[in-house]
């Protein structure tokens, strides 16, 4: 379903390839399995490296002998904390900046061990197999202490310090403001609805963990490194930093990646332990995380508890929240993985809030350190949309009605929330109308009616939320492309961030290609490697279809012009009067009268008499662009529809709908495939997934026979409706849409197995179906226990 | 996730196997379809000297009907067990169990034997074999033996089988007449392992007397549990004197000791196995009925 179809994009070239479902570039390596992963690369002479991990969460380390391990045949060497962590020059990313609170940071534990499967040490032999051999002969003496497992440990008046050296806990904190306003809003509400949202912690889980080839080569002084990461470009400067090695002698190469998440955005301890292995050796030295390294310590994700008060008027308007935050971020935190500042500016999101207060704590545990993961801030909304439905059973109304009386409407754009964001071009209730429409909400509340009759409970959930894409601050300000074509017409777009998933391999060649007047097949897309691509952030804040297709846009809009006033210069006419497309330039009016691509591009290079007089020679621009607004709002709404097995707590997921306005469409097969891969990560953070500690701090699922993924016979056929609002920040209209999938999903199912509950509209089961996780037996209707 | 050092062994023969098991001690393990065994190596949850080899065994693989009995050879491929002609004619409960068993990639490594001498608690196979009253073939340098399925399974992962015994083969008898047999089973996704599940046969005389029945429950303990309390009211009942809710009663009042964890009461448990023995048996019935 579309409602609005995108407007022509006129004076920026065609539309032949944005727009349509173009196949995927990347499907025939990937696919069929072709692809290049980091574990594909061999190079002659490489060493392998495995880790020994602590298996106790707190502790003082009293000695580590790793004599028997060195013995073992095959063994290279064995690295400990005492061998590197005084490597470490500066500890900073891009994204943070230097100086300031940083992030705790050591490459192996020395004095302590902080969590279960902290690196102690890593041995490097000829094989894994053997690694993980000496592994098992490295002898650690700890005397384990009392951990701090959850936010209230980490809290507690007498809680023992995650890090030494630290006053208390609290990573981060935003206090609580004192605001009368506020407070004289909730005095005199008609009423307040207060509850407590629990969100699980649960993990990125890319199908391909982390892996590292690290080479430093002596005799030139140079490192190479291959990596699965989102951003080459980061890892290269902050390896430079870390080990005092000029930026210009690193280089940094991303092949295929399989998913990132947000866990990959920056390099972890055990990544730069191989880095200074190699050095250290002048060998090559592999490193693939395996799958239980990645969910024990490969970066954990969410994890967090809201508190949030709302104060209603008689007609149902929410006139002000407040709300109170606190994140467990572990031990090791990577940067910018604590949202409280996102989450605060962001949460009343779809709706007119007029007034929200907010507080917020990120605390220190001895758990695996919280990295981000897709939407990073996304409490926001599962917090939010929670409570729209808790506090419309509160109040005795339908939570569709309530999100109706309180919904910004287009008729009210721009609109400026509470904290100063301006919404212009949204439609957010048009979203929630659409995906109302087509999951049918009015019928649906009849067979809801009739199923309980039969004793079945379904149920049905809504997500609304704003999405701020195209996160342009700091570091993530810009993107670069360097668009050429070449003698023979062939045209080459390098970019300064590159794919892990996102097909930008495809959807940058369709913006060039319609920007350039060529065919699709002609584009090729460079990625992924630092000695061939400008700086850039990689991805993040689904900033790609906004900032890189700025960036390809505005490079190729050069040569574009540029190819227009050499045609113009040898067919003696006005650029104005000529036409670009599918390869030729024309006089328009005249088709006879025209020159190719290729010959433009051949007189660029190899004819320079017949280019306007003063004109440079070549075809190829180098742009780097920054859209006009630190924001791209894009919005959606989910509509989830269970049923919940009354007996065995089953929760069976019948229908799931994605309304979603992403502005133009560059592709609506990848915006369809990204919404997807994003409501399978809700439904499986809800129903299934969760890496929970005991409270010795030892992780309990860290297979996948414990850690649950949804599965194809899990997820349903995912339902989308599109409109297409063209965004005022960039040319192309698109806004970003890559994390709102995981965004929007866990409140619709969340409310779907609130709502499936016969006893739903006493409210008793807003507390009932609050996470952890909604899965059996706590997804069961009828506890006699209560 | 690799496993430590082991001598590989690929046996010839099933007299082989039994012989290397003699041979190499409780040092030895066998190995056919991997499926449970390859995670705990690599994991190092288990290790083992030597590792013998028991899945390009000829004389381990195959199906055959000998007059009233099924004769699986423990290396059959799940796979084979699920498309076989022979299987869904004479112990079709094996035909409808197999399907729930991970997913097809599992099944085509996956052997019945492996699934029956590896003794999880919450496997499909072993309850099939209790409930339906197999003869285990075990086999060793000492000769060969029968244990019957009631017998066999002593508790998680744990078998009467003596470390140098292998499992041969598996007897299935074969249920004939008016019969029917049923599955039902919980699992957070498909293919896991159940959180319960429940096998049924029975056999209905031409005034649709139950003649014989076997129920057996699965994930609910130790081992796979014979609901005998429950079959002995059913005999001699006619069909629908009892409800299936109460059988589902009857069946979890036998069990002694009802798995019982944080994340899984034994309440939940045992009220989640009631209902998928009502579920088995409602099928079974059905099945004789109309089958």
């Amino acid at each position: 379903m579309t409602d609005t179809l995108a407007a022509p994009t006129a004076n920026t070239g065609g539309a032949r390839f944005v727009g349509q479902r173009v196949q995927r570039r990347e499907d025939l390596r990937l696919v069929t399995g072709h692809g290049r992963y980091t574990d594909d690369v061999v190079v002659p002479g490489m060493l392998h490296a495995a880790f020994l991990r602590s298996d106790i969460a707190r502790g003082v380390i009293n000695s580590i002998d790793v004599s028997a391990a060195r013995q073992l045949d095959g063994v290279v060497a064995v690295f400990t904390g005492a061998d590197f962590n005084a490597e470490i020059r500066e500890h900073w990313v891009d994204f943070e900046g230097p100086g300031g609170d940083a992030s705790p940071f050591r490459v192996l534990a020395d004095t302590d061990v902080r969590f279960a499967g902290d690196p102690i040490a890593v041995v490097i032999a000829t094989s894994r197999y053997i690694a993980e051999d000496a592994c098992e002969l490295i002898e650690v003496d700890i005397e384990p202490s009392t951990p701090v497992i959850g936010a209230d440990a980490a809290l507690a008046a007498d809680a023992p310090v995650v890090h030494a050296g630290r006053a208390d806990n609290i990573a981060g904190a935003i206090p609580a403001a004192a605001d009368p306003v506020l407070d004289e809003i909730f005095a005199n509400a008609a009423h307040v609805i207060t509850e407590t949202i629990d969100q699980n912690r649960y993990l990125c889980v890319p199908m391909e963990t982390r892996g590292i080839v690290s080479q430093w080569d002596p005799f030139n002084q140079e490192l190479t490194v291959h990596i699965s990461t989102q951003g080459p470009h980061g890892v290269r400067a902050y390896i430079g930093r870390a080990l005092g090695i000029p930026e210009n002698r690193i280089r940094v190469i991303m092949k295929d990646v399989g998913g990132g998440f947000g866990q990959k955005m920056f390099m972890i301890p055990d990544e730069v332990a191989v880095v200074l292995a190699g050095k250290r050796l002048g060998r090559p030295v592999k490193w693939i995380e395996d799958r239980r390294e990645n969910l024990m310590s490969g970066l954990h994700a969410r994890d967090d508890r809201m508190t949030v008060s709302f104060a209603v008027d008689d007609t149902f308007h929410i006139l002000g929240v407040k709300c109170d935050l606190i994140e467990d971020v572990g031990s090791f935190n990577a940067a910018g993985s604590s949202s409280i500042g996102f989450v605060g500016l962001l949460f009343p999101g779809p709706y007119k809030i007029p007034r929200v207060g907010f507080s917020a704590k990120a605390v220190f545990t001895n758990t695996c350190g919280r990295c981000s993961y897709r939407g990073p801030w996304m409490m926001e909304t599962a917090a939010r949309e929670q409570m729209m439905d808790i506090a419309a059973r509160r109040l005795g109304i339908d939570p569709l009605e309530f999100r109706r009386i309180n919904v910004i409407t287009s008729a009210e754009l721009p609109y400026t929330t509470a904290a100063g964001l301006v919404y212009d071009a949204v439609s957010i209730d048009g979203s929630l109308e659409q995906a109302v429409s087509m999951v049918g909400y009015e019928a649906f509340r009849a067979e809801q009616a009739a199923a309980r009759a039969q004793g079945r409970f379904i149920g049905l959930g809504l997500g609304l939320y704003v999405e701020p894409s195209g996160i342009a601050m700091g570091n993530m300000s810009s993107e670069a492309a360097i668009v050429s074509i070449s003698v023979n017409g062939d045209v080459t777009a390098v970019m300064s961030s590159g794919s892990h998933g996102q097909s930008l391999e495809t959807t940058v060649a369709q913006v060039v290609a319609d920007r350039l007047g060529v065919d699709f097949e002609r584009v090729t897309v460079v990625q992924g490697d630092t000695a061939a691509t400008p700086f850039g952030p990689g991805t993040g804040g689904s900033r790609s279809a906004v900032i890189l297709n700025g960036a390809a846009s505005q490079a190729s809009g050069d040569v574009r012009t540029k190819m227009l006033e050499i045609a113009a210069h040898v067919l003696e006419a006005a650029t104005d009067d000529l036409e670009l497309e599918a390869g030729n330039i024309s006089v328009r009016g005249t088709p006879s009268k025209g020159i190719s691509v290729t010959e433009v591009a051949r007189i660029a290079y190899l004819r320079p008499q017949e280019l306007p007089p003063g004109m440079s020679l070549g075809l190829e621009s180098h742009a780097r662009y920054t859209p006009n607004a630190p924001f791209t709002f894009s919005n959606s709404c989910h509509a989830c529809v269970v049923e919940v097995d009354a007996v065995t707590g089953g929760v069976k997921v019948l229908r799931f709908i994605v309304s979603e306005d992403c502005g133009v469409m560059i592709n609506p097969d990848v915006v369809e495939g990204q919404i997807a891969g994003g409501v399978v990560q809700g439904i499986g953070g809800v129903l299934y997934e969760e890496m929970a500690y005991d409270m010795s701090g030892n992780p309990m699922n860290t297979t996948f026979v414990d850690y649950l993924l949804p599965t194809a016979t899990e997820v349903p056929i995912i339902e989308y409706g599109h409109i297409e609002t063209r965004s005022s920040t960039n040319p192309g209209g698109f806004k970003g849409m890559g994390e709102g999938g995981a965004i929007g999903s866990p409140p619709a199912v969340i409310n779907a197995v609130a709502d499936a509950s016969p006893t739903s509209s006493t409210g008793r089961s807003s507390s009932r179906c609050r996470r952890r996780t909604s899965a059996p037996p706590s997804t069961l209707l009828a506890d006699p226990a209560e | 996730m690799k496993p430590a050092p082991f001598q590989y062994h690929a046996a010839n023969s099933a007299a082989d196997a039994a012989q290397l098991l003699g041979d190499l001690g409780d040092d030895a393990k066998l190995i056919s379809g991997g499926q449970s065994l390859a995670p705990m190596l690599a994991m190092r949850l288990v290790r083992f000297d030597h590792l013998v080899d028991i899945s390009r065994v000829a004389d381990l693989r195959g199906i055959d009907r000998n007059n009233g009995t099924l004769i699986v050879q423990a290396a059959t491929p799940d796979v084979l067990v699920e498309r076989s002609d022979v299987v869904v004619a004479s112990v079709p409960l094996l035909t409808k169990v197999t399907p729930l068993i991970g997913h097809f990639q599992i099944r085509n490594r996956g052997t019945i034997g492996g699934s029956i001498a590896h003794a999880d608690p919450a496997a499909e196979y072993p309850a099939v074999a209790v409930a339906l009253g197999a003869q285990m073939e075990c086999l060793s340098v000492r000769g060969t033996r029968m244990i019957d399925a009631a017998d066999y399974f002593v508790g998680i992962w744990s078998t009467s089988m003596e470390s140098d015994e292998l499992l041969k083969a598996i007897h299935f008898p074969v249920w004939s007449g008016r019969v029917g047999f049923g599955v039902a089973e919980f699992a957070r996704r498909h293919g896991d392992f159940a959180i319960a599940g429940a096998v049924a046969a029975v056999e209905l005389d031409s005034g649709n007397v139950i003649s014989r029945c076997s129920i057996a429950m699965f994930g609910v303990s130790g081992q796979p549990e014979r609901a005998l309390s429950a079959e002995s009211h059913l005999l001699g009942s006619s069909v629908g004197e009892i409800s299936p809710e109460e059988v589902g009663r009857l069946a979890i009042a036998d069990v002694e000791s009802p798995s019982d964890d944080a994340n899984m009461p034994a309440t939940y448990r045992m009220s989640v196995a009631a209902s998928t023995v009502a579920t088995a048996w409602t099928n079974a019935l059905t099945e004789a009925h109309h089958g």
